[in-house]
């Protein structure tokens, strides 16, 4: 059949087309489509949920902007999750690319949103070359690593740091991770140091990270938007003063029924135009 | 309320934003300026990235403020500098005994990850219980126990895949693909995410106040 | 020397963080310790090393005139602003005299060029995964059917519609991640992770050596 060997053919400008049509139109008349929550993400949700006020977090900025649109919304719920519990976090950064300025940018977000202050409910330490070295230093002493803060202030003046020391002195670390860096926090900081970990982690590394939690070496995974968006969801509903801040995430949710179902559509509609063309190629033998 | 145009910063993302877009129609001489400019500004970055954030804090300062104290940094700075004679031909060799060292660290750091972060504890969690538990849950167990069983049988190499060898393999594929159609899934979310931050900017962040501001709210 | 001495580093250099893991004594773990930091600072060195050689490579197209030089030059240029800005400049706000803020260069470049521009190149690939999913992802067999069957059903699971057309989907979508996605993932773990430890102790050895490059 001629017509399906012209449809296999098509410009795929006409597919980049669909795409972007499938993505504008919910971004411009978004639904307003419930998310529903997993057992990965509500871990992880429970758990900083039983921690006491003026207890510490470590929260660890490894992605860049690329990760933006999956892991800022995962940064803001959690910081907003601290914020409304008085936990302190601790921020850090392991990831070249721009872990620091997500950071930075982050928790401006916070102090815009909620208040709070630098240095009293948050602080953001910065980002540190080395690694695996970096993380294996951070369970001794946080001053060996860290000896100021992003700001170039040191990390003796500031008042959260006093009788933070090293992962002994924190509840929990979570990693906002693309590429291998929250595997390491996993296999390396709570292999090691025991400290319970969590990873926010971006789609594309999600299912990988299931075999960790299943063996009990994280405590949960959120996997993408979706995971962020499921998050963004348990913090509203646990504080419902919080309403009127953006969820982008679950707006961005939206967008992604309505794309998945267009690549869906293209994956089926492709293999059938191929089956149609093959019997076509068969009878013409 | 009057509508707030998008700032300087924010016409420049814009701009920068349409420019690699306008690559999905076709190859142009906007897109390639954009994209030799992205790869200057990466490589500037993370000479501003290391100075700000380790050098000058973690080598500068200690070793030239209070010398005293931390004279022995000076190793870790001439080590560092030596990685750089790899660049002048006579001296190179040099360059070896460095990255020998940095190579050697992290061989020796990745070992002890390896066996005790993820070999030993992986194990661990695939010895599942068989009895004593909720059907339901011992048949969940069976599956994660041949599940990662069959995979490690399709991955041994060493004797070729034949006759029972060939069978596990086989369900190991299977188990395989589940899994890739799993990831495909995911990244098809993943990529579609970058797609749906970079729109919301252009539409909500510039688009929209402009639009708003020309013809009125 | 040019060779016996590098390997015999690499051999100490390996084993000593394997020791001081299983002898955790004072005096080796404050060594251990010591090691861990000038490693930190070793590896901004090395994250710099690879700048060298985009210079000289952008350095040599200009030089030559050859196809495409001038957009060398503008790498050269956006490199060298940036650069700037990080060695002679902070990072994040500056605090004004009258209270306000401003960001400091380094990092205006980074929020409204860098990010942009990373963010834009990575977001073309849904386009792409878009035209392969129509034009590539082919069910000729039972491997490639089961990818497919996995992938629709966590594509649909995943997304809040999903719950709306078929209200089960999402519990099964969750239990294909939980129990054979983990399982086949955990396959590929302990398989990578064994093989990454057999060639860590090849290096260990001195069988292996990375670092000694085309010598």
């Amino acid at each position: 059949m001629k017509w399906a060997q012209k449809l296999l053919l098509v410009d795929r400008r006409i597919i980049f087309l669909l795409v972007f049509l499938g993505a504008l139109i919910p971004i411009l008349s978004p639904i307003g489509l419930i998310v529903q929550v997993s057992p990965p993400v509500r871990a992880i949700f429970d758990r900083v949920e039983r921690m006491q006020a003026g207890d510490a977090i470590l929260l660890s900025f490894d992605y860049g902007p690329s990760d933006g649109p999956e892991l800022d919304p995962m940064a803001n719920a959690i910081l907003r999750h601290c914020n409304k519990k008085g936990i302190k976090v601790l921020g850090i950064s392991l990831f070249p690319l721009g872990g620091v300025d997500m950071a930075f940018a982050r928790m401006a977000d916070l102090t815009r949103d909620l208040g709070g202050q630098n240095g009293i409910d948050w602080v953001n330490l910065g980002y540190k070359d080395g690694g695996q070295a970096a993380m294996k230093l951070m369970g001794e002493d946080f001053t060996a690593v860290f000896p100021t803060d992003a700001d170039g202030v040191p990390i003796e003046e500031i008042p959260l740091m006093q009788g933070i020391r090293n992962y002994g002195d924190l509840e929990m670390a979570i990693s906002l991770a693309t590429s291998v860096l929250g595997e390491w926090w996993i296999n390396l900081v709570n292999a090691q140091f025991g400290i319970d970990v969590a990873v926010g982690s971006t789609a594309v590394s999600a299912p990988k990270y299931y075999a960790y939690v299943e063996a009990k070496q994280a405590i949960g995974v959120m996997g993408g938007m979706k995971g962020a968006s499921e998050y963004e969801e348990l913090v509203e509903r646990a504080y419902p003063d919080l309403a009127g801040l953006s969820r982008t995430a679950t707006v961005g949710m939206d967008v992604q029924s309505i794309v998945h179902l267009v690549i869906i559509f293209f994956i089926i509609f492709g293999n059938i135009m191929y089956v149609l063309t093959q019997r076509t190629r068969r009878e013409g033998i | 309320m009057p509508v707030q145009l998008p700032g300087f910063g924010e016409w420049v993302a814009a701009f920068l934003t349409l420019a690699v877009f306008s690559f999905l129609y076709r190859d142009n001489v906007i897109y390639r300026v954009a994209e030799s400019v992205f790869a200057g500004i990466s490589f500037g970055y993370y000479v501003g990235l290391a100075r700000i954030n380790t050098l000058q804090p973690n080598l500068f300062e200690p070793l030239f403020g209070d010398f005293s104290n931390h004279w022995i940094l000076i190793f870790p700075f001439v080590l560092g500098v030596m990685l750089y004679l790899r660049y002048v031909p006579k001296l190179a060799w040099i360059s070896n005994w460095s990255l020998a060292i940095y190579i050697g660290y992290y061989i020796g750091v990745n070992l002890t990850q390896r066996l005790h972060g993820e070999i030993l504890p992986q194990a661990k969690g695939t010895m599942l219980p068989l009895a004593g538990e909720p059907f339901g849950q011992i048949l969940c167990n069976l599956v994660v126990i041949v599940g990662v069983v069959t995979v490690l049988v399709y991955f041994f190499f060493s004797s070729p895949h034949r006759g029972p060898l060939k069978v596990t393999a086989k369900l190991g594929i299977y188990f395989l693909m589940i899994s890739f159609g799993a990831s495909f899934g995911y990244t098809v979310m993943g990529r579609i995410s970058l797609l749906i931050g970079r729109l919301t900017f252009v539409v909500n962040d510039w688009a929209r106040p402009v639009v708003q501001s020309v013809i009125g709210s | 020397m040019k060779r016996q001495v590098p390997i015999l580093l690499a051999i100490a250099a390996s084993l000593y963080p394997v020791i001081a893991f299983f002898f955790p004594a004072r005096g080796i773990n404050t060594f251990n310790q010591g090691l861990d930091e000038w490693m930190v600072i070793i590896a901004s060195f090395a994250l710099l090393l690879g700048i060298i050689s985009m210079i000289q490579v952008n350095l040599a197209k200009v030089r030559r005139r050859a196809k495409g030089w001038i957009f060398s030059v503008l790498t050269l240029l956006a490199f060298a602003v940036m650069a700037s800005f990080g060695i002679f400049g902070g990072q994040g706000e500056t605090v004004l005299a009258d209270g306000s803020t401003r960001l400091e260069p380094f990092t205006w470049v980074f929020q409204f060029m860098y990010s942009p521009l990373q963010s834009t190149m990575f977001s073309l690939l849904a386009f792409y995964v878009a035209s392969a999913s129509y034009r590539a992802f082919r069910v000729r067999n039972i491997e490639a059917t089961l990818l497919l069957i996995g992938a629709v059903i966590i594509m649909i699971g995943r997304i809040p519609l999903g719950k709306l057309v078929f209200p089960f989907i999402p519990e099964v979508a969750e239990w294909i991640m939980k129990y054979p996605n983990a399982a086949a993932q955990r396959g590929v773990i302990i398989g990578a992770a064994l093989g990454a430890a057999a060639m860590s102790i090849r290096v260990m050895v001195g069988i292996e050596r990375p670092y000694l490059g085309k010598s």
